[in-house]
C-alpha cells in the first residue's frame, strides 16, 4: 500500500496526471475520491475499497467536461477492459486515462473486490428462477423450455431503475435504445418482458466488459452478468471478437467507418 | 472541483444512501452508495434521477413578493421584512393562534424544528403541522 | 416501523396490506423479494393487482376500505384454529377477552360478504401468517387514508399482538413512511399536541422545560391540525398562513375546498424550491435551497437518522430553509442564529429524549435508530423487544365500519388514487426530471378493460372522471391492475388534480386523515362537439 500511494504521489507531484481517482474513508464508508496535486498529503488517506465504484466511468464524465485532463485511475482488471472499450468507442483518447492496476481478478485473489464474495441465493429463486453464480455453460445445460420460463421469473421482478445502465462503465449512448417507445414501451412497471432486457442484452454485444457492477446494482438480483455472457459468448463464437480484451473494432461497429459514436455526442444515458 | 457528496435521497421514506457526483458547483450525476445499511448500493429510477431536479430551470433563485397583485422579485431583506410585519400586525389584531404553520416532511428535521420552534415561541400557536397526512 | 428494512429478508412471513411497495418503496421491495427468495411466505392484499402479487403464495384484491373485515376475518380464522399466540397473549397484552368476543361476528362468510375475499382464501391467508413466524405486517398510506385509518392500523396492531409477532426480529407492524422525512417531522414535534420527541403541549414538566429551553412562555393547549386548518381558514379564525415545503394545493384532499378557504388568508407565505401551485396564490413567496444545496438530517421510516452533506452551493439567491426561518424570526424580534445545522441538532438532542446519545460525528454515513438515549447507546434495531412502551400492548376490539361513500347509481364506480413508479406525490421534483417525466409525463386513469368495453373507451382516449366534489379529465389506461367497477388516478399531476374528486369531508375522525384511498365517481366519456 505504502507503495502505491507513493506511486500515486509520484504521478501527481510530476503532472504525469492532474487528477487521481481513487478511495478514501468517510466514516467507515470508502468513497470515490480525487486526489489533486494541491493537496499531496491526503494521498496518505488512499485506500483500496472492497466496494467497487466505477472509477472509469467517473473519468469518462469528467472528460467530457474538461477534456484537457490528464486523470489516473485504480485500475482493476475490469477497468482496464472498461476503458478499452470506452477508448475504441470514443468516449476517452488514448493518453487522457492512466491505470495504476490493483490486479484483482479471481485468478489472482490477493486485492478485495466486491465480484469476490458470491452472491447468497435463496433456494426459490434456485428452484423457478436463476441462480446468480452459474456459468453459461451450466445454465445452458438447463432444458431450453424450462430457462425461458426461468428468464420470465427474473425480468418480472424488474423495478425498471435503470441501474444496470446508469451504473455501467460502457453504457454512454447519447440516445439510450431502452427510451425508445418503439422499442420499450415507457411507463410499465415491470417493464415490458422480455423486451427491456433483450433490448439492453443485445446493446451490450461486443461491448459488455463483465465486470459485474450491474448485476451488483440490481435491486431484483436478476442475473445480469450471466445474460451478458451469453451475448458475448455468441459474438466471440460467430465473430472471433474479445470485448475488452482488444483495441480492434468490434463486430457491429461495421455500419459506419470511424467513430462510432461521434465525441461531442456523448452524453451517456443520463 | 470534482467531488463524490455522500446524501440522502427524498423521493421517499426508505433513505437510501446517494453520493452526487459534483464539478465545480454542478451536479453530474447520482450514484447509490455501496455501504449504505438501507440500500447496499441500489436504487430505484427516482433515486438514479435525483440530481436532475436541483439545477431545473424551473426552481425559484429568490424570493417574490406581491405587488399590484403579481409576484416580483424582490431583496431578502423586502421580503423577509414584510412578511414578518404582517405576522406581527396580524398576531397583534387577532392573536397568535389566528396563525398557522405548515412544517414539511421534505426538509430536514433541523429545520422541522426549527419551524415548530418558530410557531410554539416566535409567534406563540401549538398551530403547526406537516402533510404527513396527506 | 417497529422493525428495521434490512430485519425484512430474514422473515419467515410478510404480509404485504395496502402498499404498492415495488412503485413506491422500491428499496423495501427488494427486501421482501429477498426474504421470498429465501423461502419465506408472500402474502399481499390489495384491492390492485400489484407487481409483488406476481410473486405471493396468496394474493387477495379486497373490496376498497374493507380492510378491517378482512383483518378480523383473519383473527376470527386463526382463534378458531387456535393459533394464536397463548403465552405472549397472557405475558404481554391486555383486552383479548373484549377483542375475542368482537371477533365471533366475523365468520368467513360475512367477511367474504363485505371483502370479496372467498372464505378458503382468508383460511390460507389467516394460516400461514399465524404459522410462519417471524411474521412482518408492510404497509403504508392503503391502511392510513382512510375514514378509519386509525381503526385499520389497530386492527393491524390486534393481529400481529394476537399471533406474538410483535417485540421480535423481522416480525412487527412496519408503515412505510411515503415522504423522506414524515417520520423526523413527527419526530422534531411539527405537530400541534407535542414538542419533539412526542412530548405532549398540555403536560406541565414539558411545558415548562420547553418554556424555559425557548426563553419564551409558551402555549400550552393544542393547535389545529392541517385539516381543521382549512376549517378556521373557510370561518375567517385562521388569518395567516406560512407554509414550508408542501404543496397542499394539490395534496389537500378537497381542491376546491382548498380554494375557497385561502380566499379568506391575509397572508399566505410559502417557502418553496418551485412556484407551485400553493406558492402562486402566495403574497410573500421564499426561494428554498434543495437538499443538495444544504446540510442536514432526515429521519427514514426505520427510524434511522441519516446525515446528508451539502453537495453545492444554494441556487441563485435561494437559501436553505432552517437560515430563512432564522431570519424571519429574527426579523420578528425572536433572535435565532445558528451558524450550521450542527448547531441546531445540539439543541434538538438535548430537548429529545431518543436524540439525546446522536451527534453528526456518531451518526456518520449509516445513521442511528432512535431510541438512542445515551452517546454509548448503539440505536434501536426493533422496537418493544420485552415490553411495549406502555407496558402491556392494548388489544382494541374495533368493528368494521363500512367507508364514507360506496358507489351508488349516480356515482357507479369505486375510486382510488396512489402513486406511480416514476414520480413522488404532487410531482413537483419529479415532473422537471427528463428521466422521469419521460416514464409518465401526463395525467391518466386506470380502467379495467371490461368497463372500458361496455362504456366504447379506447386506450389513450380522454375520459371524464366526476365525484360528487367535481370533475376532471385523463387520458384512459387500460388495464387489469384494477378490477372491473374500480379506477385508480395517480396523484403526481396538476393539471389532472385527483383532488377535486376526493373528499374533504371524509376523515378519520382521529388521525384526520382525509379518505383518498375511496370515493364513489361516475365514468364519462368525453364528446367532442
Amino acid at each position: 500500500m505504502a507503495e502505491l500511494k507513493d506511486l500515486v504521489r509520484q504521478w501527481l507531484d510530476s503532472g504525469r496526471v492532474d487528477l487521481f481517482l481513487g478511495y478514501k474513508e468517510v466514516a467507515g464508508h470508502p468513497l470515490p475520491y480525487a486526489f489533486s496535486p494541491d493537496n499531496l498529503e491526503e494521498v496518505e488517506e488512499l485506500v483500496v475499497s472492497p466496494a467497487r465504484y466505477s472509477l472509469e466511468k467517473l473519468a469518462a464524465s469528467i472528460l467530457k467536461e474538461r477534456p484537457q485532463l490528464k486523470i489516473g485511475l485504480l485500475a482493476r482488471d475490469c477497468t482496464r477492459r472498461a476503458v478499452q472499450v470506452l477508448t475504441i468507442y470514443n468516449q476517452v483518447e488514448p493518453g487522457q486515462v492512466e491505470l495504476l492496476d490493483l490486479s484483482c481478478c479471481p485468478s489472482r485473489p490477493q486485492v478485495s473486490c466486491s465480484a469476490l464474495s458470491p452472491p447468497q441465493v435463496g433456494e426459490v429463486k434456485r428452484a423457478l428462477g436463476i441462480d446468480n453464480r452459474l456459468t453459461p455453460e451450466q445454465f445452458e445445460a438447463i432444458p431450453a423450455a424450462e430457462r425461458f420460463g426461468r428468464w420470465l421469473y427474473e425480468f418480472q421482478k424488474c423495478i425498471k431503475c435503470y441501474g444496470c445502465r446508469d451504473i455501467c462503465p460502457v453504457c454512454f449512448c447519447r440516445e439510450c435504445s431502452l427510451e425508445h417507445g418503439e422499442l420499450v414501451e415507457p411507463r410499465d412497471l415491470p417493464p415490458e418482458v422480455p423486451m427491456f432486457h433483450w433490448v439492453r442484452a443485445v446493446h451490450m454485444a461486443g461491448r459488455c466488459i463483465d465486470c459485474g457492477l450491474c448485476e451488483e446494482a440490481c435491486p431484483v438480483d436478476i442475473p445480469l452478468r450471466l445474460l451478458y455472457r451469453q451475448t458475448n459468448r455468441i459474438v466471440r463464437e460467430l465473430f472471433g471478437y474479445d470485448t475488452g480484451l482488444t483495441l480492434a473494432q468490434p463486430p457491429f461497429s461495421v455500419l459506419g467507418v470511424g467513430p462510432a459514436e461521434p465525441r461531442e455526442a456523448a452524453g451517456g444515458g443520463k | 472541483m470534482y467531488r463524490l457528496v455522500p446524501s440522502v435521497c427524498s423521493y421517499c421514506g426508505a433513505g437510501c444512501g446517494v453520493l452526487f457526483e459534483v464539478l465545480d458547483n454542478h451536479l453530474l450525476s447520482t450514484l447509490p452508495l455501496k455501504t449504505h445499511p438501507v440500500n447496499e448500493g441500489r436504487l430505484c429510477i427516482k433515486g438514479w434521477s435525483l440530481h436532475e431536479y436541483v439545477e431545473s430551470d424551473m426552481r425559484l433563485t429568490g424570493p417574490y413578493l406581491r405587488l399590484n397583485g403579481r409576484l416580483h422579485q424582490v431583496t431578502w431583506e423586502r421580503a423577509l421584512s414584510f412578511a414578518a410585519q404582517r405576522l406581527k400586525e396580524i398576531v397583534a389584531r387577532y392573536g397568535p393562534d389566528s396563525v398557522g404553520v405548515l412544517a414539511s416532511a421534505k426538509i430536514s428535521n433541523e429545520e422541522n424544528y426549527l419551524l415548530q420552534k418558530f410557531a410554539r415561541a416566535v409567534v406563540g400557536t401549538n398551530n403547526v403541522d406537516h402533510c404527513a397526512r396527506l | 416501523m417497529t422493525n428495521s428494512i434490512a430485519e425484512l429478508e430474514d422473515a419467515g412471513c410478510i404480509f404485504v396490506i395496502g402498499s404498492n411497495t415495488t412503485a413506491a418503496h422500491p428499496l423495501v421491495a427488494r427486501r421482501i423479494l429477498r426474504a421470498k427468495e429465501k423461502g419465506a411466505v408472500l402474502l399481499v392484499a390489495d384491492p390492485r393487482r400489484i407487481q409483488l402479487s406476481l410473486y405471493a403464495d396468496v394474493a387477495v384484491q379486497h373490496r376498497l376500505g374493507s380492510d378491517v373485515a378482512l383483518l378480523n376475518g383473519l383473527m376470527h380464522v386463526i382463534l378458531k384454529n387456535g393459533w394464536e399466540a397463548r403465552d405472549y397473549i397472557a405475558e404481554r397484552t391486555e383486552g383479548f377477552e373484549e377483542l375475542a368476543a368482537l371477533l365471533m361476528d366475523y365468520p368467513p362468510e360475512r367477511v367474504a360478504a363485505i371483502t370479496g375475499v372467498a372464505p378458503e382464501d382468508l383460511a390460507r391467508l389467516a394460516e400461514l401468517y399465524a404459522t410462519r413466524k417471524p411474521a412482518a405486517i408492510v404497509y403504508t398510506m392503503g391502511i392510513t387514508q382512510h375514514t378509519t385509518g386509525v381503526d385499520n392500523v389497530k386492527a393491524i396492531c390486534n393481529l400481529a399482538m394476537l399471533t406474538g409477532n410483535v417485540g421480535f426480529k423481522s416480525a412487527g407492524v412496519n408503515p412505510l413512511r411515503g415522504q423522506n422525512n414524515v417520520q423526523g417531522a413527527c419526530d422534531m414535534g411539527a405537530l400541534p399536541n407535542v414538542f419533539p420527541g412526542y412530548q405532549a403541549v398540555n403536560v406541565p414538566e414539558n411545558h415548562a422545560k420547553f418554556s424555559q429551553a425557548w426563553g419564551r412562555p409558551l402555549p400550552d393547549k393544542p393547535g389545529l391540525t392541517i385539516l381543521e386548518m382549512v376549517k378556521a381558514m373557510e370561518e375567517g379564525r385562521l388569518k395567516a398562513l406560512y407554509v414550508v415545503g408542501e404543496n397542499p394545493k394539490l395534496s389537500d384532499p378537497d381542491m376546491n375546498h382548498l380554494r375557497h378557504a385561502m380566499k379568506n388568508l391575509e397572508l399566505l407565505i410559502v417557502q418553496e424550491l418551485f412556484l407551485s401551485e400553493t406558492a402562486q396564490g402566495a403574497e410573500v413567496v421564499f426561494a428554498a435551497a434543495s437538499t443538495a444545496e444544504k446540510d442536514g438530517t432526515f429521519t427514514n421510516t426505520e427510524r434511522r437518522c441519516l446525515r446528508f452533506c451539502k453537495a453545492i452551493e444554494p441556487l441563485g439567491d435561494s437559501l436553505p430553509d432552517w437560515e430563512i426561518i432564522c431570519r424571519l424570526a429574527t426579523a420578528m424580534g425572536y433572535p435565532m442564529s445558528y451558524s450550521h445545522p450542527e448547531e441546531i441538532f445540539a439543541e434538538i438532542t438535548r430537548l429529545t429524549p431518543s436524540y439525546a446519545g446522536m451527534s453528526y460525528a456518531r451518526l456518520g454515513l449509516s445513521g442511528l435508530q432512535w431510541p438512542c438515549p445515551t452517546p454509548e447507546h448503539p440505536g434501536t434495531q426493533f422496537l418493544h423487544r420485552d415490553r411495549f412502551t406502555r407496558g402491556r400492548g392494548r388489544f382494541h376490539a374495533v368493528p368494521y365500519i363500512d367507508p364514507a361513500e360506496l358507489p351508488d347509481a349516480e356515482y357507479p364506480y369505486f375510486l382510488t388514487t396512489g402513486r406511480m413508479f416514476a414520480h413522488y406525490h404532487t410531482g413537483t421534483m419529479t415532473r422537471v426530471s427528463p428521466h422521469l417525466d419521460r416514464e409518465q409525463p401526463t395525467g391518466y386513469v386506470e380502467i379495467n378493460p371490461e368497463d372500458a368495453r361496455r362504456l366504447g373507451i379506447a386506450e389513450g382516449e380522454t375520459v371524464a372522471v366526476a365525484s360528487p366534489r367535481g370533475r376532471m379529465e385523463a387520458p384512459a389506461r387500460l388495464c387489469r391492475t384494477v378490477r372491473p367497477g374500480t379506477l385508480f388516478l395517480p396523484i403526481h399531476f396538476g393539471e389532472n388534480p385527483t383532488n377535486v374528486l376526493t373528499s374533504a369531508e371524509a376523515m378519520d375522525p382521529l388521525a384526520k386523515i382525509p379518505e383518498f384511498k375511496v370515493s364513489k365517481a361516475r365514468l364519462e366519456k368525453v364528446e367532442w362537439s
